[in-house]
C-alpha cells in the first residue's frame, strides 16, 4: 500500500513522505518527544536537588514498570513477582561489587543477563498457572526471595541490605547520576517500544485477547509468555542495577511483594493500555509520594484511593483518559486504529 | 515424647488459625471466583477490635464478647464493601477485582493506624490454666482455638454440603443465570458469602491475638500465608484450606525445629512445588 501511495501522490517522494508523516502526527509526535527529552536533560539544572533525586527514582521506576507492564498490560498475565527481578538486579551491582570485586558497570552489565537467566526458570514454572493462580504464584516467589535475602544475612547484609561506595565517585553528583540514569532509561524504553511495536508484541496482545485463538493459530502461547516474561525478567534487573544509583545501595525490601505491587499499581494509574502510561504513572507516583509524605501522614491512604478510582472509573488510567478526550476531540482515524489494537476489547463479560 | 506433644500442639494451633483464615478465603473465591487481597486486613481489624475490647471488658466473658464483636465487626465491613465497591466490579476482569481489593489493603492499613495507632498490642488469654500431658506442658487457650476452628469446619460443611444455601452458592459460580431464573436473589447470596468469610477472618484475628502481638504489618502478613495455604491447596475448596494449612504448619514448625535458617522459605517453596505439579492445587479445579 505504501508504494502505492508514493507513485502516485506527487512526482517529489521525499517531500510525498514528509507531507504524509506531517499527515499522520508522526512528525508531530517524534517532535514532542524531542521537547520532553531536552526538557528532561535541561531540568537537572533547574529544579532543586531534592527534585533531581526524585527524578533519578522516576527514571528506574519508569524501566521497572514498563517492563512489567509487557506482562501486565500486553500479555494479560497480572505479575505481582517482579521484585525478584528488580532486587536480583540491585544486589547484583552490589554483592558482586562487595564479595567478587567487580566494577561498578561489570555489575551493571550483568544484571540483565542474570535477570533473564533467572526469569527462565521462574517462569516455566510459574506460567503453567494461569490468571489468578499466576498472580499468585509469582507472589509467592517474590516472598521466598525476600525471605531467603533476609534470612542470609552473612551474604546478603539481611534486612539491612547492602550500602557502601559501589557507585563510581563521579556519578555520586546529583547531575551526573540523572543525566546517565536518564540516558540509560530513555535507551531501554525505545527497545521496550521496538518489542512493543513488533510482532511478538501484536502477537501477545492477542494472547491476552483470545487465549484459544492464538493457540489454534500455531503459535505456543506458553512459550509466547515465558519469552515475555524472560524479556521482562532482563528489564526488571537492568531497572533493579539502576535503582543503584539512586539508592547508593540495595535492600531487602527491594523483593518484597509490595514492590511487585508498586510496579502493578503505577501501571494501572497511569495506563497499562498504552507503552508511555507506566511512565506517566512513575512520575505521577513519585511526585505524589515525595510531596505527600511531607503533610499527609496517610500516604497509603490516597494510594489506595486513587487505586480505586482507577480501577472503577478509568480502567485504561491517566495516559487512557488523555487518548479518549483527543479522539473525541475529532483526531484522525489512526489514533482509534492505534487504540484498538492497544486497547483492551470489550471488557471480558 | 514431651517435645512430640508440645510440637504436636503448636501445629495444631497454627493449622487451626490458618484453617480459619483460609477458609473465608476459598469461600470468597468458591462462590465469587474473587481473590481478597484485603482478606488479611479484615483479620487485622478483627484482631485490633478484639484487643481494645478485651482490654477494656477484662475477664473471660469480656473476651468472648470481644470476638463476637471482632467477628461481627469485620463482617459487618465485608458486608459494606461487597454492596459499595465489588458488586459494581463483578461483571468485569479478575485483574480489576485484584486490584481494588489490593487498594483496600493499602487504605485499610492507614485507617487501622489512624484508629489504633500503630503501636503493638498484647491480649491477656481468657484462660491462664495448663496441663500436663506426656511430660509437656499445654496452654488451655490452644485447646480452645483448635476447638473454634474444628467448629468453623463442621459447620462450614453443614453449610455446604447438607444445605439448599450451601448448594446454591457452589451454583453461583457453575450457572448464576439458571439459579437467578430459579428465584435466587443472586446479589445478596454473594454479600452474605463475602460477609461470612470476612466474619471468619475476623474471628481468627480476635483468637490469634492472645497468642500473637497485634499492630501494623499483621495484615501483609497473614495475608501472604492465607495465600499460600489457599493456593497450595486449590482455591474454592474448604477440605484443600483444611490440608493445605496442616501442610504449611507442620513445614513452618519442623523447619524451626530443623533448619531454623530456612524456616520462613520453606512454606513457599511448598506452595511452588505443589503447584509446579497441580497448577490448580491440591482440591482445585484446573481453570478452564
Amino acid at each position: 500500500m505504501t508504494v502505492l501511495d508514493e507513485t502516485h501522490s506527487t512526482p517529489a517522494p521525499a517531500l510525498a513522505v514528509l507531507g504524509r508523516a506531517v499527515r499522520r502526527g508522526t512528525l508531530i509526535r517524534a517532535a514532542s518527544v524531542l521537547v520532553v527529552l531536552a526538557v528532561l536533560a535541561a531540568a537537572p539544572y533547574v529544579v532543586n536537588v531534592t527534585v533531581v533525586f526524585t527524578l533519578e527514582e522516576i527514571a528506574a521506576f519508569s524501566v521497572f514498570a514498563v517492563a512489567t507492564n509487557l506482562l501486565v498490560g500486553q500479555a494479560g498475565l497480572v505479575s505481582f513477582g517482579q521484585g525478584v527481578f528488580f532486587g536480583l538486579g540491585a544486589y547484583t551491582v552490589t554483592l558482586g561489587w562487595e564479595h567478587a570485586h567487580w566494577s561498578f558497570w561489570t555489575g551493571f552489565a550483568l544484571a540483565p543477563v542474570l535477570g533473564a537467566a533467572a526469569a527462565v526458570p521462574v517462569g516455566l514454572v510459574a506460567l503453567r498457572a494461569r490468571t489468578l493462580y499466576f498472580a499468585l504464584i509469582s507472589l509467592a516467589f517474590s516472598q521466598l526471595c525476600y525471605q531467603l535475602v533476609e534470612q542470609n544475612t552473612g551474604f546478603t547484609g539481611g534486612a539491612n541490605g547492602v550500602f557502601a561506595a559501589v557507585v563510581p565517585t563521579w556519578m555520586e553528583n546529583p547531575v551526573n547520576g540523572y543525566l546517565t540514569l536518564l540516558g540509560i532509561a530513555v535507551a531501554a524504553l525505545a527497545v521496550l517500544r521496538w518489542i512493543y511495536a513488533s510482532n511478538f508484541g501484536m502477537l501477545l496482545r492477542a494472547s491476552r485477547e483470545n487465549r484459544a485463538r492464538v493457540q489454534a493459530l500455531g503459535t505456543s502461547v506458553y512459550r509466547l509468555h515465558l519469552l515475555a516474561f524472560t524479556i521482562s525478567g532482563a528489564f526488571c534487573a537492568l531497572a533493579g542495577a539502576m535503582l543503584v544509583i539512586y539508592n547508593q545501595g540495595s535492600n531487602a525490601e527491594l523483593f518484597d511483594w509490595t514492590t511487585s505491587g508498586q510496579a502493578v499499581i503505577t501501571s494501572v494509574i497511569g495506563g497499562m493500555y498504552t507503552f508511555l502510561g507506566p511512565v506517566v504513572g512513575a512520575f505521577v507516583y513519585q511526585f505524589g509520594h515525595d510531596n505527600l509524605v511531607r503533610y499527609v501522614p496517610d500516604w497509603q491512604l490516597v494510594l489506595g484511593a486513587v487505586l480505586l478510582l482507577a480501577v472503577l472509573a478509568r480502567p485504561d488510567g491517566l495516559a487512557g483518559a488523555v487518548r479518549l478526550h483527543r479522539r473525541q476531540a475529532g483526531n484522525t482515524s489512526d489514533a482509534e486504529l492505534n487504540s484498538a489494537a492497544e486497547g483492551p476489547g470489550a471488557t471480558s463479560e | 515424647m514431651d517435645t512430640f506433644v508440645t510440637e504436636t500442639v503448636s501445629i495444631l494451633t497454627n493449622t487451626a488459625m490458618l484453617f480459619v483464615v483460609s477458609a473465608g478465603l476459598t469461600l470468597v473465591f468458591g462462590a465469587l471466583r474473587l481473590i481478597n487481597m484485603a482478606h488479611g486486613s479484615l483479620f487485622m481489624i478483627g484482631a485490633l477490635i478484639a484487643a481494645s475490647l478485651a482490654s477494656a471488658l477484662g475477664g473471660a466473658w469480656g473476651f468472648s464478647v470481644a470476638v463476637l464483636a471482632a467477628t461481627a465487626g469485620a463482617a459487618a465491613l465485608g458486608a459494606g464493601v461487597e454492596v459499595s465497591l465489588l458488586r459494581r466490579l463483578h461483571q468485569r476482569e479478575p485483574l480489576a477485582q485484584l486490584l481494588a481489593t489490593f487498594a483496600l489493603v493499602l487504605v485499610f492499613a492507614d485507617l487501622a493506624q489512624r484508629v489504633w495507632g500503630s503501636s503493638d498490642r498484647s491480649v491477656t488469654a481468657p484462660v491462664a490454666g495448663r496441663f500436663h500431658l506426656a511430660g509437656a506442658t499445654v496452654p488451655e487457650y490452644n485447646l480452645i482455638v483448635i476447638g473454634i476452628a474444628g467448629l468453623v469446619a463442621l459447620g462450614l460443611w453443614l453449610l455446604l454440603a447438607c444445605t439448599a444455601t450451601g448448594w446454591r452458592v457452589r451454583a453461583a459460580v457453575e450457572d448464576p443465570e439458571s439459579l437467578a431464573v430459579g428465584g435466587t436473589n443472586l446479589p445478596l447470596l454473594r454479600t452474605s458469602v463475602f460477609a461470612l468469610g470476612a466474619a471468619l477472618a475476623g474471628l481468627a484475628g480476635a483468637a490469634i491475638a492472645p497468642l500473637e502481638s497485634v499492630g501494623p504489618g499483621l495484615d501483609t502478613q497473614i495475608i501472604v500465608a492465607a495465600f499460600i495455604v489457599t493456593v497450595a491447596g486449590g482455591l474454592g475448596s474448604v477440605l484443600g484450606a483444611a490440608l493445605g494449612a496442616l501442610v504449611i504448619a507442620t513445614v513452618e514448625s519442623l523447619g524451626t525445629l530443623w533448619v531454623p535458617a530456612y524456616a520462613s522459605s520453606a512454606p513457599y517453596l511448598v506452595m511452588i512445588l505443589v503447584l509446579a505439579v497441580r497448577p490448580w492445587g491440591l482440591f482445585g479445579i484446573p481453570e478452564r
